[in-house]
């Protein structure tokens, strides 16, 4: 078990560094002309001047070679300089980590929620399989399932902010700002842990030495939750990993559309400002993320559930 | 935020608003008394955010301005003419020269005195900077301390308008200290009413009232700004009572605010056009009569008042109400049969329809809704138009280069001061090095040519006027709208829409009870 | 996943009905001829009529034509999409399976990092790097760059397995190469896996699809594209919200259609 974790967290390095040569070659590579984004990002109707471009470049080291531009930065990036933003010109760990946080709580919110709502939902409908309350949360967590987080958003936003304005529609700051998103956020993973949860659940019961206890008269309560909650928390856990990274990908929309300034929306404003170190730096960061997640929930699978050390390949 | 109180309100609200069965009806503040709250605090709901770390040489300049934190030397609207700011007086020395007299008494809020060292640090910062702002690139402004009170400004080429370059706000004048920092800092660096107490990125910021503002003691005792982009959330918070302004609300949204019951609520033209800009360096265009069968086509006032639902203002030429020379005319009805007569003495006709293609881009939400409109008009007179919807940057070489048909542009003819002739010359001369239309006219280029030694603004303005009447009359482009600015406040007073963006917190805002 | 559909029977039986009359709408909604081009600027925002059924936008284009161009262009990407997603990552999923054993341990190392990336941020990726404007290509690009890693990963693990098996080795000890046992052995049995992961994917392609264009990175207006349709109607909220609910519903009813009847297929499987 351990060897396999200390396999994956030797090559996260070597993934790093090959996901930081890629995020830094693609944007330059593809002839994207970032000293005239740079320009329109200062004075959005300026003339594109040759000198005025020339003299961007000149600023932020644009016209020396590729392999130069890299392992300078590389070479700021190991020891945590991180460069300045095209577009502010400050320090972009001052933009990036403040963003970091954010996302943080709001991912962390999202999850919390999201186990809160979908592991009991899953355990309960589990019970009487067929039934109406098995019926009522299979239907709604496969809606949650087909509902994309800028549908949702936008329709709490419209039922929520406009028809009935009882919460804010967009910014970070209050508890009541952080509802709609965190609810938005939340959804997707709430269905999948109900039905990866109910699943389980039944799998549980079926079993021969809990269809015993249950027979022996053992609260059926306990039973649930003693044998088919358990279970059902290690597939939590295992997707827990993959919600993280697709948590940050629905945290993209969600933050665009609730204007959270989050890692999202930073990335997606330094994007569409060609705002580079700001866009690798962030990539990085996510990718990051995204991996060691996704190590950190097969840990906790491991643990949780011995018999799955055989089938981790 | 404040907690509990406000929730309970807007559960009252929605309860009443449910029982109404309508929602749009709901909310509004009660008509106050009017009397001026002294030591108020004021929160706006901004429309652009400090992207750029508010560096003044940006267009962050204008949001600096607007906050009441930075002054230049001169002060300037839409009627052209140069008022005293910071500078009390100016006088051209020489065809290349102006000598400004400084405001005695004047402190920057970090104590230190406006001087003339400090001014010439301010101006020789911002022409040097990587990519200099439209009032002062190309021009070789330098800045040079003349005597205890007065600095003397020179450029490369006699400049009769350098007063109204200096009103821009990218020409703020900050404390010396600002300039330590790239971008410079703007926390108790500037003259104006009010000083930045704390910044939140792009997404608030806090300030309190400059109590050694030289124009007189401020009414207000601190802003909160909040940065909100999306403008339905702005009229939501503004109707919540979360803020006391709110800027360039959706039209359908602003229409709620009314004086009734209790609102500020202004529109002004803004000084940009959204015009259809034709490549007539190449055919179709090339012939002026398709070009007019193009402008007979479009029903301009559709435009403005069904495509855009009354957010833009007909334009009838290049330059709208929002300036002192614009024209106020309604445009010309549309005229399908005689767009179809030109169509065919051009050789286009049923037979051999005319096909374009028309570019636009996204940026300004209102582009592609207004070119889908076009099509449409188009459509009606035989003439087929592609839309192309792509990233403004991707295509800009193409359209200088005049590999393009048709493109759909939005653009301030006012380049950050009040004067229409740098755009004239950049967007319409031969020698334009940002003429999109490429359109030359040599009767043209004679026409504007006094601009450059005419310092007086009726006579410039009479040659922006024939200027425009001109491009009219050559039918270059089709101008379709002019834009509007809007705002709304609730129980504010001294609270007025500047069509420039230059101007919203100053000493006489206050509150009303 | 296969239990959940074994377990609730009668929902699955009543669903059979409603998902039969699903595809039945959408099928004749995209050979529907409708004008969803023709702009009517003294009709906006019209309520439900004959010659509307669903009313017209902001600028007065009937929303039902533009829901059902929608249709052709979302199903059309998706299945163009997916078809080159499965393509590739079987391809590749074989290639690895039998290029020895670290070759394979890095395959799994970089699939593991490329299924952890959403795809809205590879779109941003995409955009960030390309030259010209988003578009379907862009979008296209953005869909496979990591959508062909849950097929790899699947023929991966199918191919070490079924090399495993008897028969497979019985072909290598008969001197058969890699390629043939490939197509001739593995291949085949995995057909019936992909097909069931195809359909699992479709919904994934078709709101990615939907969500790069709602950010604005993916089909650009007057396109009609739900997603880039939601989010126009965004901003008349307030005067014409069916203009949200109604693309919002089209993503999610799709999605939702396509989940179901991919579960009740795989149902039709397991238990022949």
């Amino acid at each position: 078990m351990s060897a396999v974790l200390a396999r994956r967290l030797l090559a996260l390095p070597a993934v790093l560094f090959l996901a930081s040569v890629l995020i830094f070659l693609l944007p330059r590579a593809a002839g994207v002309d970032t000293a005239r984004a740079v320009l329109r990002s200062r004075l959005g109707e300026a003339e594109p001047d040759p000198d005025v471009l020339a003299a961007i470049r000149l600023e932020f080291g644009l016209d020396a070679s590729l392999a130069e531009q890299y392992l300078l930065w590389l070479s700021h990036a190991v020891v945590g300089d991180l460069g300045n933003s095209f577009v502010t010109r400050t320090p972009v760990s001052g933009l990036l980590f403040p963003a970091l946080g954010v996302s943080l709580v709001l991912t962390a919110a999202a999850l919390v929620l999201a186990a809160v709502a979908g592991i009991p939902a899953g355990v309960w409908s589990a019970r009487r399989p067929g039934g109406r309350l098995d019926r009522a949360v299979t239907a709604t967590s496969v809606l949650g399932v087909a509902t994309p987080e800028f549908v949702l958003g936008t329709v709490l936003v419209l039922v929520f902010a406009v028809v009935l304005p009882l919460l804010p529609a967009t910014g970070w700051g209050s508890v009541a700002q952080a509802v709609l998103p965190v609810i938005t956020l939340a959804a997707f993973p709430a269905a999948l842990a109900a039905q990866l949860t109910r699943a389980e659940t039944v799998d549980a019961l079926a079993r021969p030495h809990v269809v015993v206890a249950r027979s022996k008269g053992i609260a059926e309560r306990a039973v649930l939750w003693r044998h088919g909650g358990r279970l059902a928390l290690t597939s939590v856990a295992s997707l827990s990993g993959l919600f993280f990274g697709g948590l940050l990908g629905g945290a993209v929309v969600v933050e665009v559309v609730f204007a959270v300034p989050g890692l999202g929306g930073l990335l997606y404003d330094s994007v569409v400002g060609q705002d580079l170190p700001v866009v690798q730096s962030a990539l990085l960061v996510i990718v990051a993320a995204a991996g060691v997640a996704s190590i950190a929930a097969e840990g906790l699978q491991l643990a949780l559930d011995p018999v799955s050390r055989s089938a981790a390949v | 935020m404040p907690g509990a109180p406000s929730t309970r309100r807007r559960i009252g609200l929605a309860l009443a608003c449910a029982a109404l069965g309508l929602a749009t009806a709901c909310g509004g503040a009660e008509a106050g008394s009017g009397v001026v709250v002294p030591d108020a605090q004021l929160t706006i709901a901004m429309q652009f955010s400090p992207d750029a770390g508010y560096a003044v040489d940006t267009d962050d300049a204008f949001v600096v301005s607007q906050l009441g934190v930075s002054e230049s030397l001169v002060a300037s609207g839409a009627d052209g003419i140069a008022r005293p700011s910071l500078a009390t007086a100016w006088t051209q020395t020489d065809p290349r020269t102006w000598r400004f007299t400084l405001r005695p008494g004047v402190r920057f809020q970090d104590g230190t005195p406006l001087n003339p060292a400090a001014v010439v640090k301010a101006l020789t910062w911002v022409a040097g900077v990587s990519a200099p702002p439209r009032a002062v690139k190309g021009i070789g402004l330098t800045a040079v301390a003349d005597g205890a009170d007065a600095v003397k400004v020179s450029t490369t080429a006699p400049d009769p308008i350098l007063p109204l370059r200096l009103s821009s706000a990218n020409t703020a004048i900050l404390a010396p200290a600002a300039y330590a920092s790239n971008p410079p800092r703007i926390q108790d660096t500037g003259t104006g009413p009010m000083r930045v107490t704390a910044t939140n990125g792009t997404q608030s910021a806090t300030l309190a009232r400059f109590d050694g503002y030289w124009g007189g003691r401020p009414q207000l005792a601190g802003v909160t700004a909040n940065y909100v982009s999306d403008p339905a959330a702005r009229a939501l918070s503004l109707r919540a009572g979360d803020v006391d302004i709110a800027q360039e609300l959706p039209e359908s949204a602003a229409l709620e605010f009314t004086e009734s019951n209790g609102y500020v609520n202004q529109t002004v033209a803004a000084p940009r056009t959204d015009s259809l800009m034709l490549n007539q360096s190449a055919p179709p265009f090339r012939d002026v009569r398709v070009r007019q069968a193009i402008t007979k086509a479009i029903d301009r006032t559709a435009l403005g008042e069904q495509a855009l639902a009354g957010s833009a203002v007909p334009a009838s030429e290049l330059f709208g109400p929002a300036v002192a020379w614009g024209s106020q005319e309604p445009p010309p009805a549309p005229d399908v049969e005689g767009a179809k007569a030109l169509l065919a003495q051009a050789g286009f006709g049923p037979q051999n329809p005319l096909r374009v293609d028309l570019g636009t881009y996204a940026n300004r939400a209102e582009l592609p809704t207004l070119a889908t409109a076009v099509q449409g008009m188009l459509r009606a007179v035989g003439v087929e138009a592609t839309i192309q919807v792509a990233d403004y940057d991707a295509k800009e070489p193409d359209l200088l280069a005049g590999r393009y048909q048709m493109y759909l542009l939005s653009r301030s003819y006012l380049l950050d001061v009040p004067d229409a002739g740098a755009t004239l010359s950049s967007d319409y001369s031969c020698q334009g090095s940002y003429n999109i239309n490429r359109y030359c006219s040599p009767a043209f280029d004679a026409l504007i040519a006094p601009l450059g030694a005419t310092s007086d603004p009726a006579a410039r303005q009479e040659i922006f006027t024939r200027a425009a009447a001109r491009l009219d009359a050559d039918a270059v482009g089709v101008p379709l709208v002019h834009t509007q600015a809007n705002g709304v406040g609730s129980k504010v007073t001294g609270y007025t829409v500047d069509p420039l963006a230059k101007t919203l917190v100053t000493a006489g805002l206050a509150k009303t009870g | 996943m296969s239990t959940l559909a074994d377990r609730a029977t009668p929902t699955w039986r009543s669903a059979r009905v409603a998902v039969a009359a699903a595809v039945v709408v959408l099928v004749v909604l995209a050979v529907l001829p409708l004008d969803a081009i023709t702009t009517d600027l003294s009709g906006r925002f019209a309520g439900p009529s004959l010659a509307h059924p669903l009313g017209t936008d902001q600028l007065g284009r009937d929303v039902l034509a533009r829901l059902a161009a929608g249709t052709r262009l979302s199903v059309g990407f998706t299945l163009v999409a997916l078809a080159i997603c499965t393509g590739l990552g079987t391809l590749l999923g074989v290639l690895a399976a039998w290029a020895g054993r670290a070759a394979g341990q890095a395959f799994q190392r970089l699939i593991d990092v490329l299924v952890s990336v959403p795809a809205i941020v590879v779109g941003l990726v995409v955009v960030a790097a390309s030259e010209g404007p988003p578009g379907l290509d862009t979008l296209l690009l953005a869909v496979v760059l990591t959508g062909w890693t849950p097929f790899a990963r699947l023929t991966y693990q199918l191919t070490v397995r079924e090399r495993a098996r008897e028969y497979v080795e019985g072909a290598v000890a008969v001197g058969a190469g890699p390629l043939r046992i490939a197509f001739r052995h593995v291949l085949p049995n995995l057909l019936r896996p992909l097909t069931a992961h195809a359909c699992l994917r479709f919904s994934n392609v078709l709101l990615s699809l939907a969500g790069l264009s709602f950010l604005g990175l993916g089909v650009q207006p007057p396109t009609p594209e739900w997603g880039a349709m939601l989010d126009e109607g965004r901003q008349y909220m307030f005067a014409a919200p069916q203009l949200v609910l109604l693309p919002a519903a089209a993503i999610v009813g799709t999605a939702l259609l396509v989940t179901v009847l991919g579960r009740l297929v795989e149902r039709r499987w397991n238990s022949a």
